[in-house]
């Protein structure tokens, strides 16, 4: 099923743009190998979170560079995912530790008790690169959306100052951000539709949800993929006014000279 | 000067106000559980013990007994001493520290009482929110909440007996309806998004019901849905559905503004150079938008990958079992991306074109 399924994509997606189209389903390709390599490197007992953050680094670098080109807009996007990703880390690295959210809550028992559980890996910072990975496709969105929009204000008006272009990369942001929480919102929903049946089975109360482990692994994954969202505005929007206005100034002292 | 900066933040400074309140209420809100809570005044590793699992793993278990005092209910201020075995893995243990509080049910623990983390992180991403898109990202957080409680409402009516499938579609057109809306005001704009929304959807499911009825599910691995009593093929195409819906409005909120932009700036415009402002919008918005949903969709089973990987199972082995699930979950979400794009530029034009007529 899911090759037909995929099929039906790449004919879609070569459908809207044969040369674009692809480019991002072999990117997605090799996505999915990367992200077969973290899970990997992981199992085999490499530290989770430097493995995370390095396939995030290098997830990144294939999004941008290869199906974006590089250039000044790909180049901020990076520096500004790559600062809040460093921003996050200890900010996810503090819940996770606190709310003991790693490992799997009765919910999955099922599903896992035909493995052994002695596996002599710490799933605590199983937990945070999960996390990390999680939030790295939703906010290398936000951030290139950003930063290409602010580039086309700046083409368009190269007299602004700074702090104008800065504030507009916020309002594109805020446009941006409505319809990201939507999309983030319910793929978790999707995701969740199976466990809150079973909540309902089992009539468990709002307060026995809210302190559950799976329910509350969940909702922190998700709650952390808006925060990356949200986070990586305004650093894409100061990242990028600088960088614009840096390669502008030299641009004319260049033509000058010329 | 004070008085100024005081009424130039008033907001600000409630906010924080209450903030504070709410982490300080739900940090002593003991008393309204009616399981019991246990804070946890002392820690004692009684012994540490090894056990080697088939593949020569060592791992290390950790007998303890854990003393505390009760926070709740009628054994009030009693303390109790607990015998709890912890795991160097933590698989399926979690590891307490002293003035955590827990559940305790007779002689077991039985889980954190985590409510205060996920209100401290909650209210981290409203500040975060309020600041960079103010009232803006209030109100998307406002259609997140009402759609929760439309999500909530769905599951009741199915649990008295409606059809789920037949409920998600209802639910996807009142979600659709609600959040574009309260994103973009009652427009032509919104209006083209939502019919877009809803042809791509019902195009979506006939698609999604094709394969399926087609396949007959071959390769599809429930593992992850078996703990339901209900048949997994039943909630399967639901949450599917679901998953997608909001990508779905994503896309047509995002072409149908493009649309109304364009024709705004030009009105003389012809329908051919919209249709090819409107494809280059659209490839803009596939690559990254799948992304989104590859990430949040397929790194989910990285627990259960090092779980059997460490048990001697292969990447293979993973990919063709439980690696399935998401895998069809982010194709169908994909598939949804890449074909709400046509539909609503389509739509779109249609209806802008008409009303400059």
């Amino acid at each position: 099923m899911n090759k037909i399924l995929m099929l039906i994509l790449f004919i879609l997606m070569i459908y809207i743009d044969r040369k674009r189209g692809v480019k991002l389903f072999f990117s997605l390709l090799l996505n999915f190998i990367i992200l077969m390599i973290i899970f990997y490197m992981t199992a085999i007992g490499f530290n989770p979170i430097i493995c995370s953050l390095l396939g995030c680094f290098i997830i990144s670098l294939i999004i941008l560079y290869f199906v974006n080109g590089k250039n000044i807009k790909t180049k901020s996007s990076l520096i500004s995912i790559c600062i809040v990703l460093i921003l996050l880390v200890f900010l996810i690295f503090g819940m996770t530790y606190l709310s003991r959210i790693a490992g799997f809550g009765y919910e999955s028992y099922e599903e896992i008790n035909m493995f052994s559980y002695d596996v002599k890996i710490d799933f605590t910072e199983i937990a945070i690169s999960l996390i990390l990975i999680s939030l790295i496709g939703a906010t290398v969105d936000a951030s290139i959306a950003v930063s290409s929009a602010l580039y086309e204000v700046y083409e368009n008006n190269k007299h602004l100052s700074f702090k104008e272009l800065y504030q507009s990369g916020i309002n594109i942001g805020r446009d941006i951000l409505c319809t990201n929480t939507n999309t983030l919102l319910f793929a978790f929903l999707g995701d969740f539709m199976t466990l809150v049946i079973w909540f309902y089975k089992g009539h468990y109360s709002f307060l026995d949800v809210i302190n559950n482990k799976t329910f509350c692994a969940e909702f922190i994954r998700i709650l952390f993929s808006a925060i990356g969202c949200v986070m990586v505005i305004p650093i894409t929007s100061y990242v990028t006014s600088k960088s614009i206005l840096k390669l502008g100034k030299e641009k004319t002292i260049f033509d000058i000279k010329d | 000067m004070i008085s100024k900066v005081l009424k130039k933040n008033i907001n600000m400074i409630i906010f924080i106000m209450l903030s504070f309140l709410t982490i300080f209420f739900v940090y002593h809100d003991d008393f309204l559980y009616s399981k019991e809570i246990m804070k946890i005044t002392s820690i004692k590793t009684e012994k540490i013990d090894e056990s080697q699992n088939a593949f020569g793993l060592k791992e290390k278990y950790y007998y303890q007994k854990i003393k505390g005092v009760i926070t709740n209910g009628k054994n009030k201020g009693k303390t109790k001493t607990i015998e709890y075995e912890e795991t160097y893995s933590s698989v399926v243990t979690d590891k307490y520290r002293v003035n955590d509080k827990v559940f305790i049910s007779d002689h077991d623990i039985d889980g954190l009482k985590r409510d205060i983390y996920i209100v401290i992180l909650f209210i981290i991403f409203i500040a975060l929110l309020y600041l960079i898109g103010k009232y803006k990202g209030l109100l998307s957080l406002l259609s997140v909440v009402l759609n929760f409680i439309i999500f909530c409402i769905g599951i009741d009516l199915y649990f008295k007996g409606i059809n789920l499938l037949l409920l998600c579609i209802v639910e996807s057109i009142l979600f659709s309806i609600l959040s574009l809306f309260i994103a973009g005001g009652i427009n032509k704009k919104t209006i083209s998004a939502i019919i877009s929304v809803m042809v791509s959807v019902i195009t979506l499911l006939v698609l999604l019901l094709i394969v399926v009825y087609t396949t007959n599910y071959s390769g599809i691995y429930f593992n992850e849905l078996s703990f339901l009593t209900v048949p997994p093929e039943d909630i399967l195409i639901p949450e599917l559905f679901i998953g997608t819906i909001g990508a779905i409005m994503d896309v047509a909120i995002t072409i149908s503004s493009a649309i109304s932009e364009l024709i705004e700036k030009n009105k003389n415009i012809s329908t051919y150079n919209l249709n090819k402002s409107s494809k280059q919008i659209g490839k803009d918005i596939m690559s990254t938008m799948s992304n989104v949903l590859f990430f949040t969709y397929l790194c989910g089973g990285l627990p259960i990958f090092v779980l059997a990987f460490r048990n001697g199972y292969s990447i293979y082995n993973y990919i063709t079992t439980n690696f399935t699930l998401e895998l069809t979950r982010f194709l169908v979400g994909s598939i949804g991306i890449v074909m709400t794009i046509p539909i609503s530029s389509f739509i779109s034009i249609k209806i802008f074109k008409r009303g400059a007529k």
